[in-house]
Order: C-alpha cells, then structure tokens, then sequence
C-alpha cells in the first residue's frame, strides 16, 4: 500500500513490514537494497521510513514498500499501527545479540494480530560476525509458526536478495519466480561543457584521495 | 560473496544449507497472479567486449566519502552499427542495474590513491533512468585486471 503523497506504479506492488528489535540491521538491510551502500553508524528509525523497493523479475518488474519500523521501543510512533494493510513481512534479529532472538515472539504476535496469514520470512542478520551468540540450530521459532527462515548478512550480502525472492515467490503462488536482468537502454549523449568536465577532474582528484570504506576485503572470481 | 569471515561461518552453513532450502513457511493463498514476460537486456545490438567481476563504489560529495554501490558483472558494451561504447553494472543476484553511462574520448580515469586495484572516474550515470553526475571508483580483484579493463576503455 502506498502513502498518499507516493506515486503509485502500474506494475504489482506490496507493502511490507519490517519489524524486530533496536540495532538488528533493519535500515542498514534496506539502505543496501536501496544504494549498494553499508552503513556502520548506528542512528534508531524514529517510527517508520518507507521506501519502495523494485525488482525486476520474470514475471515483469514488482514493488516493494518496505515500511521499515523503530525497533527500539522509546521511538515506536504508532507501532502495530504500521501494520496494517501490511501483505508480507520480515521479521529481524542479530545473531549477535541473543536478546533479539529471544524477543522475536512478541514482534510475531504483535504482527499477526494485524496481519492474518501473510508470508514471513524470519532473519537472522549479522552472521559474517564471529562471535555468534545464536547459532542455526537454536534458531526453532520459525519452524512453529511456519516462518521461513534466512541466515543473512547486510554487511556481506550473503543471502541478502533470499527474503524478497522468497516474499515475491509466494505472493504470486509461483515458485520458479526469479530475478532477471534489469533492461538497461542506451543511456542519452550529452553535451561536453569544458567548464563542467574542469571541474569534474578537479573532483575526481579529490575524490581518488580519499580511502575505500571496505579496502580490505576480497573480491574473488 | 566478498567476505573475510567465511572461515568461521562455514560449518555453521553445513549445519544449516537443510533448513535454508526446506520451505517451513505456511501454505498462504497468493494475492496476485503474474504471467511470464519476454526479458529483454536493452543490449540486444552490443557486443561485450569485458565482461568481469568487480566492485563500485560512487562518492557521496556531501559526507566527503566512497559509498559502495555493488558487487557484479561490469561489462563494457559495443555498439554493432554505431561503434559507441558504453559500460553497465549490474549486481550480483538482485541483478539490478548499477551503472549505466556512455565511454566518452573525454573520459579520464585515474588509478584510485591508497589501492592499485581501483581507478576513478566520471560519468553522466543513467542506471536510474535520469542523467546524474558520479564520481565512480571501481575495484577489481587484481591490479592485472584493473590493468586490462583501463585498457579497454581506451
């Protein structure tokens, strides 16, 4: 569902609720989908952002409106009252921090009293961390309450497209829906201004000064 | 995926690939019904002449820093008829478009300071369907191969 002031799309969308304690990677999981980009400062969602999400599949394009809710409890805003009309949802915790895992029952039943039968995918975020304070085999919730469950990390992107491929997956009944390819058309010519490209190289000499934010990591074949 | 964990994660990953593929979710009525559509790529008149994985980054002018953009494929796209080239990222597994943006004579790339892997440059970017200025960096795995795409592009 989207907001009054959102333009709407042509093509199928979903609004999807994103819910789970402070500091479990929410808006950085959304913010990676959104830019490509991992952000390590810590800053607590004051009620909800929404963002829309697209992705391209074989089925046409889809969207979804993440409706990404504070976790911490003293910047909730309305709450469960979020949730309504929500059509999937994602449930977060840190495997990092057992209290999260610990308090994923009450954000599912916070959930479900709103929202009867959606998909949810549960997800247990951080695992590029060593020191796991859950590891997979505690991790039984999702097995009671038929959620699907994802191991993932917004920091290295294992498993980061899974949730919305599993979320679109059952929304449309289809379960050889796929991601595909988005077209990419042939970009317009523009006009080379001399002013304007100066200024650009004089950027780029800046800009090639300054240090990669994740230097060090590999980047394998 | 890029990652320096890998190590400690792994046996956790045998222990869990099972759950990870079983479908534990509940049976739920889906709520749209969506057919199957021709996929076109856009690059149906192109010829790839690089096509390798690596990483990009863009530089966010106002906090004054490198942002990643995504993991994938680059590739370098030649037109058959026109002879232009251009340069299209996508990322790996969403698959979507992270750098759309046509290589111009004018184009100048310059190795990235602290990383012999990188080099910088800047585009008028239309990944997202709007013309906008970026300042790209890219990472490759090798400085050989950072060697072979700068090549290219020239």
């Amino acid at each position: 569902m989207a907001l009054p002031n959102q333009q709407t799309v042509d093509y199928p969308s979903f609004k999807l609720v994103i819910v789970g304690d402070g500091g479990t990677g929410k808006t950085t999981f959304v913010k990676r989908h959104l830019t490509g980009e991992f952000e390590k400062k810590y800053e607590p969602t004051i009620g909800v952002e929404v963002h829309p999400l697209d992705f391209f599949t074989n089925c046409g394009k889809i969207r979804f409106y993440c409706w990404d809710t504070a976790g911490q409890e003293k910047f909730g805003g309305l709450r469960d009252g979020y949730y309504i009309h929500g059509q999937c949802a994602i449930i977060m915790f840190d495997v990092t921090a057992r209290l999260t895992y610990k308090n994923v029952p009450t954000w599912h039943r916070d959930l479900c009293r709103v929202c009867e039968n959606i998909p949810i995918v549960l997800c247990g975020n951080k695992v590029d961390v060593k020191n796991r304070q859950v590891k997979a085999k505690q991790v039984t919730f999702h097995r009671k309450k038929n959620l699907q469950y994802y191991e993932i990390s917004a920091k290295s992107n294992y498993n980061f497209e899974k949730p919305f491929l599993y979320l679109a997956r059952k929304l449309a009944g289809d379960p050889n829906l796929h991601f595909v390819e988005s077209p990419a058309l042939a970009p317009p010519e523009v006009q080379i201004d001399m002013a304007a490209q100066q200024q650009h190289e004089a950027e780029l000499a800046a800009a090639a000064a300054q240090p990669l934010p994740d230097d060090d990591d590999e980047l394998n074949d | 995926m890029a990652s320096t964990d890998h190590e400690d994660r792994r046996d956790e990953e045998e222990t869990t690939v099972a759950a990870e593929d079983e479908d534990t979710g509940a049976h739920i009525a889906p709520i749209v019904k969506l057919e199957e559509v021709a996929v076109t790529t856009g690059e149906e008149h192109e010829d790839a002449i690089l096509d390798m994985k690596a990483k990009l980054y863009r530089f966010d002018k106002d906090g004054n820093q490198w942002k990643e953009r995504g993991v994938g494929a680059v590739k370098l796209l030649k037109h058959k008829e026109t002879g232009k080239v251009r340069l299209v990222m996508s990322q790996s597994k969403t698959l979507k478009i992270c750098a759309n943006h046509l290589v111009l004579p004018t184009m100048s790339v310059q190795e990235h300071a602290g990383n012999d892997k990188s080099c910088v440059w800047h585009a008028a970017d239309y990944a997202d369907g709007e013309l906008k200025d970026e300042l790209f960096c890219i990472r490759f795995a090798s400085v050989q191969k950072r060697h072979i795409h700068v090549n290219r592009v020239f």
